[in-house]
């Protein structure tokens, strides 16, 4: 905070008064209403379910969900998204972004890609949900291919594994975006001299292009890592987590125990563990990239 | 160069196969219920855009719920952006004892997952009266947008010279005329620019609405697009496809009309 205030401690009372009555509303509105129930929601995880006379239940909330398989399942599909909205977006975002930098018209086609990040997740919801019907249009596109159908959303793992693919088409644009300002950034003497040691193609982008775009790659990898563990929109509309609870993850179940399975206590322990790994996340990746840039 | 035509015809490709859901969602919105025959259309035959949003309309109460949305994303987003500045100001501006403690206190609340937020609020909101009431949800929309508007508007407010506070003050100006008269109008853009965002995140809340509201008095428009895919076999397909045609049509133009910000905030974010 650099323009902090260099005469702390002569600062007359009056003057205190006046800057406090500046930040009260922020500060809150913000403790009402997101810090105390974040504190609220810790404690309850140490209850039980029961609605009032509530007793201490020290970590059982937790040790159940490790044993309760749609949990497990859950923490599964969590894991698989985190994996499946670092890895397309990624990939995808970094090819097209260096495809389309390099052409024309490119512009035009980043338009298309970049489109559906503009649309909230529940209508990408409704749109995939009926895409992915038994009797929806890709199956109509596949048998008039002669290739049979299939029941995208009633099996697992491949319910989990398209919802991933409907989040990769809203937010590997973003991916596209960001890429395509880092590489915008790159010297064009860099890619100079690797033209005169011959490097092109592949080995340009591998060599001298990639590198370059470390930073704005960790800014992505941050952003989708993130947004993979708080998805809850998309699979709520799409399918509530259904069927027989095969697609939530844990913001999802979060949600279905606290309240379509009424129990708070439970409920609340999932909340924590969500956020704990959230942070735990965040933490590591930037910890580790942090380091690396020194 | 075969390189080069293999790189076009790749993006052709991605771009053609990123635009099918878009097209898809155009399509089978447009076409006419009556003329659905139960599968999905990859061409359109007849043109009832209008009939299904009207037939969204009175099956999931979409009007009230869009002008529900936008009240809320409006006065929630404007409210938030005011008081997330006075304290921007404080912060940045006036001599206050912990600038660091206060920056924490007001925007640690959006680091972490809704889920942590949602029972307890449903609680309290219960016990208050505040469970399915616009009150409730102006409420919370204005506190969830209080912590992003606030590091937007600290980052730019930053920038404005100390001299021009002490100037001010030495002239005897009270504390809210300096922000009146200086602060707010060098603020303008920042202010704008986390208003347009607040406006883009109360629009497509869904949790939030789901949670803390129920009848279509109160509720939101994701929760009724939500509600309107619950009856996906009875409304027909082409209703609920027009439904979430109208719904994503103000932010994707908001997002093609401010592109440049959108795309400056996502490098600014972390």
């Amino acid at each position: 905070m650099a323009t902090a205030v260099k005469t702390r401690g002569r600062t007359p009372i009056a003057e205190r008064l006046t800057s406090g009555l500046f930040l009260l509303p922020a500060a809150l509105l913000v403790t009402a209403l997101l810090t105390a129930p974040f504190a609220a929601t810790i404690y309850r995880s140490f209850f039980d379910d029961r609605f009032i006379h509530q007793s201490f239940a020290g970590i059982d909330n937790y040790r159940r969900m490790f044993s309760d398989t749609a949990v497990l399942k859950s923490l599964l599909n969590t894991l698989f998204w985190l994996i499946g909205t670092v890895v397309l977006p990624i990939g995808l975002g970094i090819a097209i972004a260096v495809m389309t930098s390099a052409i024309k018209w490119g512009r035009i086609a980043r338009l298309a890609i970049v489109l559906p990040y503009a649309i909230s997740g529940s209508a990408v919801a409704v749109v995939w949900n009926f895409m992915l019907q038994s009797d929806g249009a890709i199956n109509k596109a596949l048998t008039s291919f002669g290739l049979g159908g299939h029941a995208w959303l009633l099996n697992w793992p491949m319910n989990t594994i398209v919802m991933i693919i409907a989040n990769a088409w809203q937010s590997t644009g973003v991916a596209v975006i960001l890429f395509l300002v880092g590489l915008q950034a790159i010297p064009a003497e860099t890619i100079e001299a690797g033209a005169l040691d011959g490097a092109y193609g592949w080995r340009r982008f591998r060599h001298i292009v990639f590198p370059q775009l470390r930073a704005v790659t960790v800014v992505i990898v941050g952003i989708s890592l993130v947004n993979g563990l708080k998805a809850f929109d998309l699979i709520w509309v799409l399918s509530q987590g259904g069927p027989a609870r095969s697609t939530e993850t844990l913001a999802v179940s979060m949600y279905w125990e606290t309240f379509v399975l009424q129990r708070p206590g439970s409920g609340a322990a999932v909340a924590v563990v969500l956020t704990v790994v959230v942070i735990a996340v965040s933490w590591i990746y930037l910890r580790r990239q942090l380091r690396q840039s020194y | 160069m075969i390189g080069r035509a293999v790189r076009n015809i790749a993006v052709v490709v991605l771009a053609l196969l990123w635009l099918v859901p878009t097209y898809l969602l155009i399509v089978n919105g447009v076409s006419s219920v009556h003329g659905f025959t139960g599968t999905a259309r990859w061409f359109p035959n007849s043109f009832g855009l209008f009939d299904n949003v009207g037939k969204a309309w009175s099956t999931a109460q979409f009007g009230p719920a869009m002008i529900n949305s936008l009240v809320y994303a409006v006065v929630s987003g404007g409210l938030a952006v005011l008081i997330a500045s006075l304290a921007a100001f404080a912060v940045v501006a006036m001599p206050s004892r912990r600038p660091t403690m206060w920056f924490w206190v007001i925007y640690a609340g959006t680091l972490f997952p809704l889920q942590m937020f949602l029972r307890p609020l449903f609680s309290s909101y219960a016990k208050l009266n505040l469970y399915d009431t616009k009150l409730g949800l102006f409420i919370i929309y204005t506190a969830m947008c209080i912590p992003f508007a606030f590091f937007v508007v600290r980052n730019y407010l930053a920038s404005v010279p100390r001299d021009m506070v002490e100037a001010a003050r030495i002239d005897g100006a009270p504390w809210w005329r300096v922000f009146a008269s200086v602060h707010l109008p060098l603020g303008r853009p920042a202010m704008a620019a986390a208003f347009i965002f607040q406006f883009v995140w109360v629009w497509n809340d869904l949790l939030f609405g789901i949670t803390l509201t129920f009848s279509p008095g109160a509720r939101p428009l994701m929760a009724a697009l939500a509600g309107l895919q619950g009856s996906y076999s009875t409304v027909g397909p082409p209703v609920v496809l027009a439904g979430a045609l109208v719904v994503s049509l103000p932010t994707v133009i908001l997002f093609f009309a401010f592109q440049r910000l959108f795309v400056s905030s996502l490098r600014t974010n972390i």
